[in-house]
């Protein structure tokens, strides 16, 4: 019973996120379309626009990862169905509230709402302190599930089983699955930024309660923002990285993934690393003490370390000169891990510190970001999603319209990323609704991102045709 | 011009992972029953980490000591600018600046002298970007309320130069901008 109601929350997830994702795409198409000159938007409307784009993506790509682990982790150990509904449930109150912030209020201080700017008020009065309040409803939800997963896992695993310290010696007795390190590493990176969002988000209220007799320290709150911006990003590809070292090996025929000495070690130290690269958002903040700054490019830099020589090199291994089943699945996983080290390439060069001074906050940003999420992240979830629709339905694979919508998904996805890379080459600034009429590329470049971005938005819209009728199914399914 | 050195560097970087992605999974396709897969991939594991470990290692040794906060920090700027910005303006000028009645005025700096901008924002975050007269971005630093960022900068060529603001600061952000002339 346990196990069809997981199944079924589980299918709520993927329709829910595959919806929200069509209209974060769609808004970030008119946004393209409104910089190429193509359609014309207020700059109130395209701020607004641009914030609730870049928070719902990070929200859904975020509980997407986490609705996958928490079905896979079903093998191992008992999860609670309860937490699971609760974030679900605060999930969608969430992004109704902030909906209505962005689309009614026209609350525009971006995703990263970096202080003070929610509270100097350009949109409705009550949009601020609601769009705070969605933000909690946000944490509130995503700690319970987290904290409940961890909990579970530490019921069944010691402290040093679930950071699998017992493979630093030889013949372990007890063997941690890489899935279970890999979510237990993950999970304290989540639960530490979203603990760091709580502190954040008080400070916030505490300023907007207190009559201006408490100013907030806007250094403090932004290097606040970004532990909390920078890791759940990060983390969200993570919780992707598990779902393969779970399922790549099994949807292709192969032995399962073990965990070894060298694997325990690399997600060790990523969990290190990852907590402290987010000091790169601030390089440009001279204020900022030169120990970070250093700190932040090490940290960056040896963050791609184990996940270079761990995570890609082990897909290698797995593929290489190895005769393995190739589907969708499979492949989805393949090209995301391709498209995970490209964006992690263009993140490395903007980690460092001489080049981030020409680069920073130009469309060089989001063409990394948009890189390791959508032709990294996205296709590890919908590589779960596939998966998991193909557990319980007969979805007949047909191989020329897979590849088919897999050449369309790359031939958008790679257009749409160019022009955001060369635009960053060209200086352009990213979060500009209008470009002033020096940047003479600038436009051009927008309309292809905009024309390449419907491209991948038609491989996404045949994905979700694909998905969504396997997950109604499952959905209305007596067992 | 950098920018476009990075663009060349990224896309080489970006074909030679296309290539060996695509490599790998044409040998899968092409491997048979007999399970060759790869031979020693321990060592070469090791030997990948290592040169990448290598690599990365040179790199920041290299680039570090360049980071902003370290160049020219031996010298004495010959000029002085104060920079306020507030939404949606940069108020620049060669004396300290008043936050409650701010006035600039228009500021001229000399080429190939060490210039320093003590930056500020009387509101919100700003971005404090330069561009040259090609409109490539030469250098820049953030514009915090609280606190101030020294940039220091050689101007090479003389002519005029772009502020542009590069910290979402609101509706009107993308308008933000001033300049300055360098003789």
């Amino acid at each position: 019973m346990e196990s069809i109601k997981i199944k079924k929350i589980t299918a709520v997830w993927i329709i829910t996120v595959l919806v929200l994702f069509i209209v974060s795409i769609v808004l970030g198409i008119l946004m393209r379309l409104n910089q190429g000159e193509i359609i014309e938007q207020s700059p109130i409307t395209f701020y607004s626009n641009m914030t609730t784009h870049g928070l719902t993506m990070i929200g859904i790509w975020f509980v997407a990862g986490m609705a996958a682990v928490n079905y896979l982790m079903q093998r191992y150990v008992k999860t609670s169905y309860t937490a699971n509904v609760i974030a679900y449930v605060l999930t969608v109150i969430g992004v109704l509230i902030f909906w209505t912030t962005t689309f009614v209020g026209k609350f525009h201080a971006g995703w990263t709402f970096l202080y003070p700017l929610p509270f100097k008020v350009m949109w409705a009065t009550w949009a601020t302190p609601l769009f705070l309040v969605s933000l909690t409803v946000f944490g509130l939800g995503w700690l319970i599930w987290s904290i409940s997963l961890m909990t579970q896992l530490l019921k069944k695993y010691s402290i040093a089983q679930v950071f699998a310290w017992q493979h630093f010696r030889k013949n372990p007795k007890v063997e941690t699955p890489p899935f279970i390190l890999i979510t237990m590493i993950t999970l304290i990176g989540i639960i530490t930024c979203l603990f760091a969002a709580v502190i954040l988000i008080a400070l916030f209220f505490a300023e907007y309660f207190s009559n201006g007799n408490f100013l907030n320290d806007a250094l403090l709150m932004k290097n606040l923002t970004y532990f909390f911006g920078h890791t759940i990003a990060n983390e969200m590809l993570y919780l992707g990285l598990a779902v393969i070292y779970e399922l790549f090996s099994e949807v292709s025929g192969r032995p399962k993934w073990r965990t070894t000495w060298y694997v325990a070690l690399a997600w060790n130290l990523t969990l290190i690393f990852i907590l402290t690269a987010f000091f790169h958002h601030l390089y440009m903040d001279f204020a900022q003490p030169e120990g970070f700054q250093i700190i932040g490019q090490l940290a960056s830099y040896l963050a791609s370390l184990p996940a270079a020589g761990v995570t890609v090199f082990s897909v290698f291994i797995a593929v290489y000169r190895t005769e393995i089943k190739w589907s969708l699945t499979n492949l989805l996983f393949f090209i995301g891990v391709a498209g995970w080290v490209i964006g992690g390439l263009g993140a490395v060069i903007d980690a460092t510190i001489t080049n981030n001074v020409l680069l920073h906050n130009t469309l060089w940003v989001p063409a990394h970001f948009h890189t390791y999420n959508a032709m990294g992240n996205v296709l590890f979830s919908l590589a779960f999603f596939y998966w998991f629709t193909n557990q319980f339905t007969k979805n007949i694979e047909d191989g020329k319209f897979t590849k088919l919508t897999l050449a369309i998904l790359l031939i958008g996805g790679i257009g749409f990323l160019l022009a955001f890379y060369i635009g960053g080459a060209d200086s352009i600034p990213r979060r500009y609704s209008n470009y002033p009429t020096d940047f003479t590329a600038a436009a051009p470049l927008a309309t292809m991102g905009a024309i390449f971005a419907t491209i991948y938005l038609t491989a996404i819209l045949i994905f979700f045709f694909k998905i969504y009728k396997g997950c109604l199914k499952i959905l209305f399914s007596p067992s | 011009m950098q920018q476009q050195m990075i663009l060349l560097v990224f896309l080489i970087l970006a074909g030679i992972t296309t290539v060996v992605f695509t490599y790998v999974y044409a040998s899968s396709k092409k491997a048979g029953q007999e399970k060759q897969g790869m031979s020693n991939p321990l060592r070469k594991r090791f030997w990948f980490l290592l040169i990448l470990f290598v690599v990365l290692g040179i790199f920041a040794s290299v680039t570090i000591p360049k980071s902003p906060y370290f160049l020219f920090a031996d010298e004495t700027p010959k000029k002085i600018v104060h920079v306020s910005a507030m939404q949606f303006a940069f108020i620049l000028s060669e004396k300290a600046i008043d936050p409650k009645s701010p006035s600039g005025e228009p500021i001229e700096l000399p080429a190939n002298e060490l210039v320093e901008f003590r930056v500020t924002s009387l509101d919100v975050n700003h971005g404090f970007a330069i561009y040259d007269q090609s409109n490539t971005l030469i250098t820049q630093t953030q514009a915090m309320p609280g606190y101030v960022n020294r940039l220091r900068h050689k101007f090479k060529e003389p002519g005029k130069y772009n502020i542009l603001c590069l910290e979402f600061c609101g509706m009107a952000h993308h308008g933000m901008r001033s300049s300055f002339i360098v003789k």
